[in-house]
């Protein structure tokens, strides 16, 4: 009975970031067909994507389950390098751009 | 609470797991982390063209947002099919023999979106775009659109395979719970990817 009811509440737990899911992808279809000015549109857009990004890692590959350095280690390895990599070439983006004629 | 030598040679001495997950976990977290920075790679030259670009094409003028969207509809649904399958092979008794079903029907989700994405593919290589050129715009915007979604796509390909291989191993009682979990992983990576692809690449 136990492992029933256990199963019942993985699988809510399952369809319910399902839901979720699906429901950040219509507002963020939302907010891009809106005529919302670029900062806004961005902030709402990237702040959606990151709540995707977290519903995926924490529920359905488990990261909320795991002991904390698993998600720490992920977390942390794939945010510093990703920024770290975005931090060191945008400013050379820029300069070129402006660069030009 | 400190912790003593003895808890500490527990946890880090090789007597205890420090992550209390099995080796082949920890093994596909780290595939998973640097894999992740290949398409953190991706996305980084990417943002660089964009913002040093003149001209970069309209997402309107090129893709079919509708298209794109029912897309990102198929790769979510078969993540959740994919951790119901990962749920049913840890439990007990009839839902357990659904675990090969939820494989299946995973993978019928990754064949679903490998087609609309020929389908996408198909449209814009017809609409005069290639890797080094294209008509609405930056040349780069060809080379970008292509390698990514390529790259993502050639994971979801091999996913499918990966899934195919999971359900028929755990129809013969060849692969365990962890083997499951672990295929789901790696699906439910694909399917993380896709939200920044879809994200930065089809929206921004």
């Amino acid at each position: 009975m136990a492992g029933h009811s256990e199963s019942f509440a993985t699988s809510r737990l399952y369809w319910g970031t399902w839901l979720a899911l699906l429901a950040l992808t219509m507002l963020m279809l939302a907010i891009d067909s809106s005529p919302l000015p670029r900062a806004a549109f961005l902030t709402l857009i990237v702040s959606a994507m990151i709540g995707k990004a977290a519903l995926i890692g924490a529920n359905f590959m488990h990261l909320r389950f795991e002991r904390w350095v698993l998600p720490v280690m992920v977390v942390v390895g794939l945010l510093i390098n990703g920024l770290i990599l975005f931090a060191l070439i945008a400013p050379d983006a820029v300069r070129i751009g402006a660069m030009r004629p | 609470m400190a912790v003593t030598a003895q808890q500490a040679m527990d946890r880090w001495g090789g007597g205890v797991c420090p992550f209390e997950a099995g080796w082949r976990k920890v093994m596909m977290w780290t595939f998973i982390i640097t894999d992740g920075l290949l398409f953190a790679g991706f996305l980084g030259g990417y943002g660089y063209a964009r913002i040093m670009s003149v001209q970069w094409p309209e997402q309107e003028t090129v893709f079919n947002i509708r298209l794109i969207a029912l897309m990102t509809f198929v790769l979510i649904s078969s993540s959740a099919t994919m951790a119901s399958a990962v749920g049913s092979s840890k439990a007990s008794g009839p839902a357990r023999d659904a675990t090969g079903r939820w494989l299946l029907l995973t993978a019928l989700g990754g064949l679903c979106f490998l087609g609309l994405q020929a389908y996408e593919w198909t449209h814009v290589i017809e609409e005069g775009a290639r890797l080094y050129q294209n008509p609405w715009g930056d040349p780069l915007f060809g080379s970008y659109f292509f390698l990514m979604t390529g790259f993502h796509g050639t994971h979801v390909l091999l996913g499918v395979v990966v899934l195919v291989t999971a359900a028929i191993r755990w129809s013969k009682g060849l692969t365990s719970p962890e083997g499951v979990e672990l295929a789901g992983l790696y699906w439910h990576f694909v399917d993380l990817v896709w939200v920044f692809i879809f994200t930065l690449f089809y929206l921004v």
